[in-house]
């Protein structure tokens, strides 16, 4: 994405420089267009490399196209390859395999026959950060057609923020009356004064009072209340 | 603020690449069918006993080494369409192959093994005649291509050219032919038309001219098909006008002109009009070809003749015969004839070339389809069996290109359908209900539910209760079966009876017509081919048009499909009525159609039988209906004021529109004329009929609603610059309504050119083009909206729309060529829409047509965030993940076919081109099914976790309250 925003400033930003490069490229290695002049047909030659797989394992399945399925070649036993019969003009060379991933080259071919490589760039058409040639073209690995499915783990079940808010809670309501001694009377105090603190109007009735009397009711025949259930646990003790 | 863009759109992105396809998905809802075309050229490979080669060079240009035992692909590859990559000629030697194309152009030497190149060579422009493997002392070298003026050698080895020589008198002598005996010598055989033939004599290791000299022939116009090198270089040629065969021996020099011999004394004759062909073999190209031959005296008579001491003498004589070809196997040579045994099957039989003795028990069977076309060509496949006796295995090629593989004793040992590797059109049609599903559905029917009191329908509720539990029993039993039975004999063969709708409607009828005039009828699931019909006598140029003019839907009427069938040249057209389930064609009159057809229109009219109008507009533009009944005139009486239709002549550069009249004549009431001086109309689109748009508007980012124009009538005309210079080619687009002729919106492409591929759907045109300054693809998109309000909320009508519609635009730069378009399809329209992208690579693209929005800012703000909004870039993003066929490529993908399933999320998605492919998408991921990993243990386990701990839990509470009674 910062890719993209940056590729947008650098397209507003060059907006103009793009009549002024475009004169130079148009020189230089002259446009599709000089195809038409009835010329000389030139060779695209290069080399194709996938490291660690054996040639014979994806040449028949792979293709050289060059601008679209304008010119086609074919990969040697070797992996090297030719394009034979294409007229001068500047061509996006790609070699296509359903296995293996390679980057397109763009070719630039002079009406003389002087060849070049650079590499693709859409934005700006006219930069030239050059490729050697002939054409060395290395497999950047094998495609990645398919998505990972989401595996279900204990670790990322753990760590989903759901169920940490839940459990986290819980572990406190379990273990904190267990570390704070609530039989300490002083301690008491200073419980129910925070909890006064919390509680800035004493008018409102407490929602966690309703919620325990509404629930105590059915379970226990016991006083209820919520002195009662803090009553119990002393008694038990 | 940066970041927080950053982050969204990476969320974002995220959430868009939904239609991926996940590993597991392998094959479970797609499959790919790979086909090579009609077969040109087609060598066994009998460099070893136990090869399985079977090299084709094909008409579509392709190259590829099938699995003589299975008929599937070792390796394929595709070359160029059109002249420059036809294949001109196969040669085989060894592991290798030498193949010609282009015309003579180019060179290659395939290693047939690995299936990669050897080498390439370019030879010199000039057309290409004739191609010739070289032999020096029992070993080929060389190779030997005659162009029009030039001949050259070349080594086979490398590739390297040994020799190029002009021909003399190249301006007049037509040199058609190329023979080597392996005596160090090349002829090469010319003729001048009615005159004489020329014969030039080349030696192999300089191409040194030893000898050249014509011989006196004034029947002779061709020499090839009517003229063969038999024996020890005697060159043979038949003539039907005299009704004689000629013989000249080519290095002889005493005598200067040819012997004939009138057939007659052979007691035979040409059937007048049928050129007659010779068939010579030669099966080591460093050896002089057999002196047996072949001759066909008309198309079903073969006569295996014998050339010995200058006399030809009759081997064997087969009568009626239609196919005749001859195999070698190590140094036997052998003759395979095909001849016709009954109306519906032909018999091959085997019979030595020496001796014309028939071999014993070597007869094939060849069922004929009863729906297919006749044998035209006949590959024969000889080996030397153990007790050292000739087998062999037959290809046949049928005017409907299928190639069936044979072995004795008429085993098939595999068919391919070539046909389909030139589909032209396609439709999906609804499996029928099986018979329960329809008793089901007819339960529903408004006419019983009124007729019937209350007691008939709760019995036949239960009845058809009933039926569906028995249904489910004969199921349950049916597995039961299956299951005890050896799992390779349960195979799951699909037939047209067992097939009927499924649940979700997912499976359906693929009917694909091909240009060859085959119609094929293939089981969406499994791509099984479940009929197919050859259509006989459709020329070569014709156009189709497929129509579904009823579907299944209407039982008990069987579905109907309309095939228009329009030749090219003339307009001339055809129909032809098919039941698109059972292929069978129906009894239905269909109306003559003796003008040429400009424009069909399926009308959303329907006749009693529930078949939906076709009206087919002539070129005077009179209007003919099908069918033509009472009630169907009756309705167009009545609706005609609210038909229109137009019509597009590109060569003169005029859209009009018309209105039907009472009496089915036509009034003009628009033209559009566009200057063909300054561009020319490319294509014109309207809207899917079967489109559907579920919301009408956007819902903005302050909550307001932008309402889309959604004209029915819209159609996107396309138009191209005639002027090709890159600074001034351009490509426009002109939106025009299709009743009224008003121009809604007009935009030109400056520095463009076509190719032009173009979606229109909804509110919106999507359209790619070739920028010619930039030199890359950029996509555009168009969006039209009516703006805040909806001008009428209740109907679309183009006669009443005071307020044109605000127009949106925005182009993007497209990091690939595209070779086609088009957007999924969905039942309702809610899913969102993705476009399938086809790029030569033959992988398809589907792009979420998010990224295609023309309201996408340059600058965020926090509205655009709120609609969901992609900040604007201007590059399209491609992603692997994307790819929805990933490795299962197609090649020269030439269409796509969306059509909608049962389920709202899914579209199902066939690609035709060399290949074909079937698949579904999910635009918005499965969002109305369980996912495919959807983990059934985890909830279950869960669920009687919860369960268990409730019990005990309440046990526990129990044991607790009791205790604490007793304290």
């Amino acid at each position: 994405m910062q890719q993209m925003k940056r590729l947008l400033v650098v397209y507003v930003a060059l907006q103009a420089l793009f009549a002024l490069s475009w004169c130079f490229s148009d020189a230089e290695p002259g446009p599709a267009a000089g195809s038409q002049s009835n010329g000389d047909r030139f060779k695209i030659e290069g080399r194709a490399i996938v490291p660690g797989v054996k040639t014979q394992d994806w040449i028949s399945t792979a293709r050289i196209l060059v601008e679209g399925e304008e010119y086609v070649g074919f990969l040697k036993t070797d992996g090297s390859f030719a394009v034979n019969d294409v007229p001068s003009g500047s061509y996006v060379v790609e070699i296509v395999s359903p296995s293996f991933r390679f980057d397109p080259v763009r070719v630039d071919i002079t009406s003389k026959g002087k060849m070049r490589a650079r590499l693709v760039n859409y934005i700006k058409t006219s930069e030239v950060i050059r490729q050697p040639y002939p054409l060395q073209i290395r497999s950047s690995g094998p495609h990645t057609y398919f998505m990972k499915r989401e595996t279900w783990g204990w670790t990322d079940f753990l760590m989903n923020p759901m169920v940490m808010m839940m459990v986290l809670p819980l572990l406190i309501i379990v273990l904190l009356p267990k570390v704070v001694n609530t039989n300490d009377p002083e301690m008491r105090k200073e419980m129910e004064q925070s909890m006064n603190m919390l509680n800035p109007n004493p008018e409102l009735p407490d929602v966690s009072e309703f919620m325990t009397k509404l629930f105590s009711k059915g379970s226990s025949k016991s006083s209820g209340g919520n002195k009662g259930s803090r009553s119990v646990a002393p008694k038990r003790r | 603020m940066a970041w927080l863009v950053v982050r969204l759109a990476i969320s974002m992105s995220l959430l868009y690449a939904a239609s991926a396809v996940f590993e597991d998905q392998v094959g479970k809802f797609d499959w790919r069918q790979q086909f090579i075309g009609k077969v040109r050229f087609a060598l066994f490979d009998t460099h070893s006993q136990a090869s399985k080669k079977l090299l084709v060079a094909t008409e579509q240009n392709v190259f590829a080494s099938l699995n003589s035992r299975t008929g599937d692909l070792f390796w394929r590859h595709v070359d160029k369409t059109g002249p420059e990559g036809h294949i001109d000629a196969l040669l085989m030697y060894g592991q290798d192959a030498v193949v010609v194309v282009g015309n003579g152009r180019l060179l290659r030497s395939w290693e047939t093994t690995v299936g990669g190149l050897k080498w390439e060579t370019v030879l010199d422009t000039g057309s290409f005649q004739a191609a010739a493997l070289v032999g020096v002392q029992d070993l080929v070298k060389y190779a030997a291509v005659l162009k029009k003026s030039a001949i050259s050698l070349h080594d086979l080895s490398s590739g390297s050219e040994i020799w190029v020589e002009n021909l003399p008198d190249s301006d007049s002598v037509q040199y058609q032919t190329i023979y080597s005996g392996g005596n160090g010598l090349v002829f090469v055989l010319g003729v001048v038309p009615n005159s004489h033939i020329v014969i030039v004599e080349y030696k192999i290791e300089d191409g040194e001219i030893m000898n050249k000299k014509s011989v006196e022939a004034a029947w002779m116009s061709s020499l090839e098909s009517s003229c063969a090198v038999v024996s020890s270089g005697i060159l043979l040629c038949v003539d039907q006008i005299t009704q004689s065969l000629y013989t000249l021996p080519l290095q002889s020099a005493e005598q200067t002109e040819m012997r004939q011999i009138h057939l007659q004394t052979l007691d035979l004759e040409v059937v007048s009009g049928f050129r007659p062909v010779l068939t010579s073999t030669q099966p080591n190209p460093a050896q002089p070809p057999l002196s047996e031959f072949f001759l066909q005296l008309s198309p079903d008579h073969h006569i295996l003749l014998q050339f010995k001491d200058g006399l030809i003498a009759p081997l064997r004589d087969f009568n009626p015969s239609y196919l005749a070809a001859f195999a070698t196997s190590g140094e036997r040579t052998v003759a395979a004839v095909m001849s016709p045994k009954n109306d519906t099957a032909c018999s091959i039989n085997l019979f030595s070339a020496d001796t014309g003795r028939r071999h014993l028990d070597t007869t094939i069977i060849y069922h004929m389809d009863p729906n297919g076309g006749k044998p035209n060509r006949l590959y024969v496949h000889a080996f030397l069996k153990k007790d050292d006796s000739v087998g062999y295995r037959v290809m046949v090629q049928t005017e409907d290109l299928t190639l069936t593989f044979l072995q004795q004793p008429g085993r098939v040992v595999w068919m391919r359908e070539e046909a389909l590797a030139d589909v032209v059109t396609m439709e999906m049609v609804d499996l029928p209900f099986t018979g329960t599903q329809a008793e089901l559905e007819g339960e529903f029917g408004k006419k019983a539910a009124i007729q019937d009191g209350l007691l008939p329908m709760v019995l036949k509720r239960l009845s058809s209760q009933f039926i569906l539990l028995q249904a489910w029993l004969a199921h349950l039993w049916k597995l039961f079966y299956d299951a005890r039975k050896p799992r390779s004999s349960v195979k799951n063969e699909v037939t047209i009876d067992i097939l009927s709708r499924d649940e979700f409607n997912l499976q359906k009828m693929m009917l694909m017509v091909t240009a060859s005039g085959k119609l094929f009828g293939i089981d969406s699931k499994s791509g099984t081919i479940l009929w197919k019909q050859y259509l006989e006598n459709i020329q070569p140029n014709s156009v189709f048009k497929l129509i579904v003019q009823r579907t299944t839907a209407h039982f008990p009427h069987p579905p109907q499909c309309t095939l228009l069938i329009k030749n090219k040249d003339t307009g001339l057209g055809s129909l032809y009525v098919f039941n698109p389930i059972f292929g069978k064609k129906s009894q239905i009159s269909v109306p003559a159609l003796p003008r040429p057809v400009l424009q069909t229109l399926l009308l959303p009219v329907i006749d009693q039988d529930y078949a939906k109008v076709l009206l087919l507009i002539d070129d005077q533009y009179k209007v003919t209906a099908f069918p033509s009944t009472k009630n169907v005139l009756q309705q167009l009486q009545d609706t005609a004021s609210s038909i229109f239709f137009y019509l597009v002549d590109s060569s003169q550069g005029k859209l009009s529109g018309f209105r039907l009249r009472k009496d089915l004549s036509t009034e003009l009431i628009w033209e559009v004329v566009i200057p063909t001086e300054v561009q020319k109309i490319v294509a014109v689109k309207g809207k899917r009929a079967n489109e559907h748009v579920h919301s009408q508007g956007r819902v903005m980012g302050d909550r307001s609603v932008l309402y889309k124009y959604l004209n029915p009538n819209l159609l996107a005309v396309i138009t191209e610059s005639t002027d090709a210079h890159p600074e001034r080619s351009f490509v426009g687009i002109i939106l025009i309504d299709g009743v009224t002729g008003r121009i809604v919106h007009e935009a030109v492409q400056r520095k463009a050119r076509g190719p032009v591929h173009f979606v229109h759907s909804e509110n919106w045109v999507v359209y790619v083009y070739w920028n010619s300054k930039f030199r890359r693809n950029e996509f555009s998109v168009l969006e039209l909206f009516e703006g805040a309000e909806l001008y009428n909320t209740t109907v679309f009508s183009s006669l009443d729309r005071p307020h044109p519609p605000q127009v949106l635009q925005q182009s993007y730069i497209f990091p690939a060529p595209i070779n086609t378009l088009e957007a999924t399809l969905t039942e309702k329209g809610i899913t969102s829409r993705h476009l399938l992208v086809g790029l030569p690579s033959g992988n398809i693209l589907s792009l979420p047509k998010l990224f295609l929005d023309p309201r996408r800012p340059e600058v965020v703000s926090e509205q655009s965030r709120e609609e969901n909004l992609i900040p604007y870039a201007p590059e399209m993003p491609i992603r692997e993940e994307w790819f929805i066929n990933y490795n299962q490529t197609v090649s020269r993908i030439r269409g796509i076919y969306t059509a909608p399933s049962g389920l709202e999320s899914t579209c199902l998605v066939v690609a035709y081109g060399l290949d074909i492919y079937q698949s579904r998408v999910f635009p918005s991921k499965q969002f109305d099914v369980l996912k495919d990993d959807y983990d059934y243990i985890l909830i279950s386990s869960v669920l009687f976790g919860l369960f268990f701990a409730t019990m005990i839990s309440k046990r526990l509470a129990e044991v607790k309250l009791l205790n604490r009674a007793w304290r």
